[in-house]
């Protein structure tokens, strides 16, 4: 079947059809052989048969009266049939009364054994036995013995003759069959050819020809509908795709344009990053050097201010008495003067050193921290400062959180107004945040200054009234954003006021103290 | 009397073991030869067809007669325990020949001997052979010898041994005077046929 499926159609049809009939041809002469042979067979044992009866009625009175001689002019007439090789009569204490052996072919053709009636096939020779019978009493039997040859001889002829029919047939099919099966094949062949055309051209404007009603044709409509769809959808297919390269080229050149665009965006955006850069870098250089001038200043500053502040104790001590009240009083206004001024620059220091000078961050319980920081300030009896909640364990600078508490909570202090005086300080845990709050019931501040009190040097009292030197909420503020956190105020004049600042939580923070530790020893 | 019986006993072996040693041959030839007579005989019956009213009754045995000094022994002894033709067969001995040729006075022998199928003339009634075969002419009666007259004196068949074969010849005018058929198979088998046109 692998030979076959290379074929084309043409000869897979006459293949076909020309196995078929070798088949049935085969079988057809493998049967009439076989017949034949059945029937050669039982007609020669049924001749031989009647044969050897004839003998054995004309051997009866030969074995009867014990003459051989008889008997053998009896076999004698076997000598007609040429087939007959042999034959005996036997009497009926079987030994050979007579016997008879062809002359021609006698040669090698042994005596039989005494059989019973019957015929039989073997060894290339049909063998046939029969009683001789008188009066109800067996008185011998006659045996034959018949060469085969002949038949198979015929037997060839007639296989001979079959077989050149079957050629003969065989070649009347192949020339039948390679006509016929035009009929079939030619228009498969044809639409192929179509196909064929179609796929190698891309031509899809050809048509098959249908010229039979049955399912071939069928396949060729349906085909050539599909030819039809195709060519449609093809046509349409052809449009679309110009449709869309010109949409194409449309859509690049945008795309081109904006493309240069946002090069030259980008190119600008990189020189203004440049720029940017520089200008970050100029910036940082002057605040750095600004830095350093403030504190040199600072503390420069210092040490003529302790001179002027000595030599005013000194003119005071010296020429004290000498100075009537009106210069006495301006000496003190002196002192008092270069003392804020000391303050000042202490100030102007503080707030230089917030961005320079780093300090290792500990915990810290601001449960401990807090009381300490209210002992320092040491506030007069009649003001109260309470701890609302349990304060958190914090993870910071020890100084700095200090320096913001103490700055908070000595200005609630120092300028609370009331007889009866309080601050409260608490804390809430809120988005990621600590929001610590501090309130008082102060003099309170009007919300237009509630910028301005973050300011460097900005007191919103008079300067001679409180000592102040506007630097504390600055400091705070420096230092709560510095930890990315956030200082405000609310307040109603009159009421008091509640400054809030946020830090943001640590995960390490109040949970897990051990883990701190860790972390710390790292 | 025992003194008398043991005499005639000695005699009879003093004259018979003398001649048996050089007889001895020849009388087992003679045995053989009168036990194939005795089968041919029997299968003359076998191929020879009588006249109706010879065979009309089916019960009735075939009848096969000796005539003369019985030769055969017990020659006959298997032979007759067969049946033949469906019928038993009956041996009848008639030797006392001249009590036949006179047969006027014995109609009852004669008669008997009319009756029998086959009669078997021994070669000791040679000089007979003439009388005997007129006794039973015209009464379908199958006259067999052995003795080189027999066809001449009227007998149907006749024994011949030859190269120590037994043969026979057959005279078949003689047959056909008596309605007796003789089959082609048995005439075929003779050594010589006679028959006159």
């Amino acid at each position: 079947m692998v030979v076959m499926r290379n074929l084309t159609i043409k000869y897979k049809l006459i293949a076909i059809t020309m196995l078929t009939c070798l088949a049935s041809l085969m079988l057809a002469g493998t049967g009439v052989i076989l017949w034949e042979w059945i029937n050669l067979r039982r007609i020669m044992a049924r001749n031989l048969s009647i044969q050897a009866e004839m003998i054995a009625d004309n051997c009866k009175a030969a074995l009867a009266f014990e003459d051989s001689k008889d008997a053998m002019e009896t076999l004698e007439a076997l000598h007609v049939q040429t087939s007959v090789v042999f034959g005996c009569v036997y009497n009926k204490k079987g030994e050979i009364f007579a016997s008879y052996y062809n002359d021609n072919t006698g040669n090698g053709v042994r005596p039989v054994e005494l059989m019973e009636d019957g015929y039989s096939f073997a060894d290339g020779y049909l063998t046939v036995y029969k009683t001789i019978v008188l009066e109800d009493e067996v008185i011998g039997t006659v045996c034959l013995q018949s060469d085969l040859h002949p038949m198979y001889a015929m037997l060839g002829r007639s296989a001979g003759i079959i077989i050149g029919v079957m050629l003969l047939a065989f070649s009347a099919a192949y020339l039948v069959s390679s006509r016929l099966q035009r009929i079939i094949s030619k228009p498969i062949l044809d639409i192929a050819d179509v196909a064929k055309v179609v796929s190698e051209q891309k031509d899809y404007s050809t048509r098959a020809t249908s010229q039979t009603n049955d399912e071939v044709g069928v396949l060729i409509n349906t085909f050539n509908e599909m030819l039809e769809q195709i060519q449609q959808r093809d046509s349409a297919l052809v449009r679309a795709k110009n449709d869309l390269e010109e949409r194409v080229k449309l859509r690049t050149a945008d795309l081109t344009a904006a493309n240069e665009q946002l090069i030259r965006e980008v190119e600008e955006r990189e020189k203004s990053e440049a720029r940017q850069a520089r200008l970050l870098k100029v910036l940082a250089k002057a605040n750095e050097e600004l830095k350093d001038f403030a504190y040199i200043i600072s503390h420069d500053l210092k040490a003529p201010l302790r001179g002027i502040s000595t030599l005013a104790d000194w003119i005071k001590s010296d020429y004290g008495d000498k100075l009537d009240e009106a210069g006495k009083e301006q000496i003190d206004l002196l002192s008092s003067r270069v003392i804020r001024m000391h303050y000042l620059i202490d100030g102007v220091l503080q707030c230089s050193r917030i961005g320079r000078i780093k300090e290792e961050k500990v915990q810290i319980n601001l449960n401990e921290l807090v009381p300490e920081i209210i002992d320092m300030i040491s506030p007069p009896e009649h003001i109260k400062i309470t701890i609302e909640k349990k304060l958190p364990v914090i993870v910071s600078e020890n100084t700095r959180i200090m320096q913001v508490f103490q700055n908070l909570l000595s200005n609630a202090v120092k300028y609370m107004d009331k007889p009866d005086g309080w601050v409260q300080i608490n804390c809430v845990e809120e988005e990621g945040y600590w929001i610590f709050s501090i309130s008082d019931n102060g003099p309170g501040i009007e919300e237009k200054y509630f910028d301005k009190i973050f300011q460097i040097f900005q007191t919103l009292s008079p300067r001679d009234e409180f000592e102040s030197t506007g630097i504390g909420l600055t400091v705070a503020k420096k230092i709560v954003e510095l930890y990315e956190g956030k200082i405000w105020v609310e307040s109603e004049p009159g009421q008091g006021s509640t400054f809030f600042f946020s830090l943001p939580k640590q995960e390490s923070e109040v949970y897990d103290v051990k883990l701190d530790a860790i972390l710390d020893y790292k | 009397m025992r003194l008398r019986f043991y005499i005639l006993l000695s005699l009879s072996i003093a004259l018979h073991v003398v001649p048996c040693n050089a007889q001895d041959r020849s009388d087992s030839e003679r045995n053989r030869e009168y036990k194939i007579k005795a089968a041919f005989l029997y299968n003359f019956i076998k191929f020879v067809d009588w006249p109706e009213e010879k065979v009309a009754d089916p019960n009735e045995p075939i009848v096969i007669g000796i005539v003369g000094k019985y030769p055969f022994g017990d020659a006959f002894e298997p032979i007759t325990k067969k049946q033949i033709k469906g019928r038993n067969g009956l041996i009848k001995r008639f030797e006392d020949v001249e009590k036949l040729k006179k047969g006027k006075t014995d109609k009852s022998a004669v008669e008997s001997l009319r009756q029998c199928h086959l009669i078997f003339i021994c070669s000791s009634e040679k000089e007979n052979l003439a009388d005997i075969v007129n006794l039973v002419d015209k009464h379908g009666v199958l006259t067999v010898g052995e003795t080189p007259n027999m066809i001449k004196s009227g007998g149907m068949i006749n024994f011949v041994v030859e190269e120590n074969k037994v043969r026979f010849e057959i005279n078949l005018t003689a047959a056909k005077n008596n309605r007796i058929k003789i089959r082609s198979q048995l005439l075929r088998l003779a050594k010589k046929v006679i028959e006159e046109k």
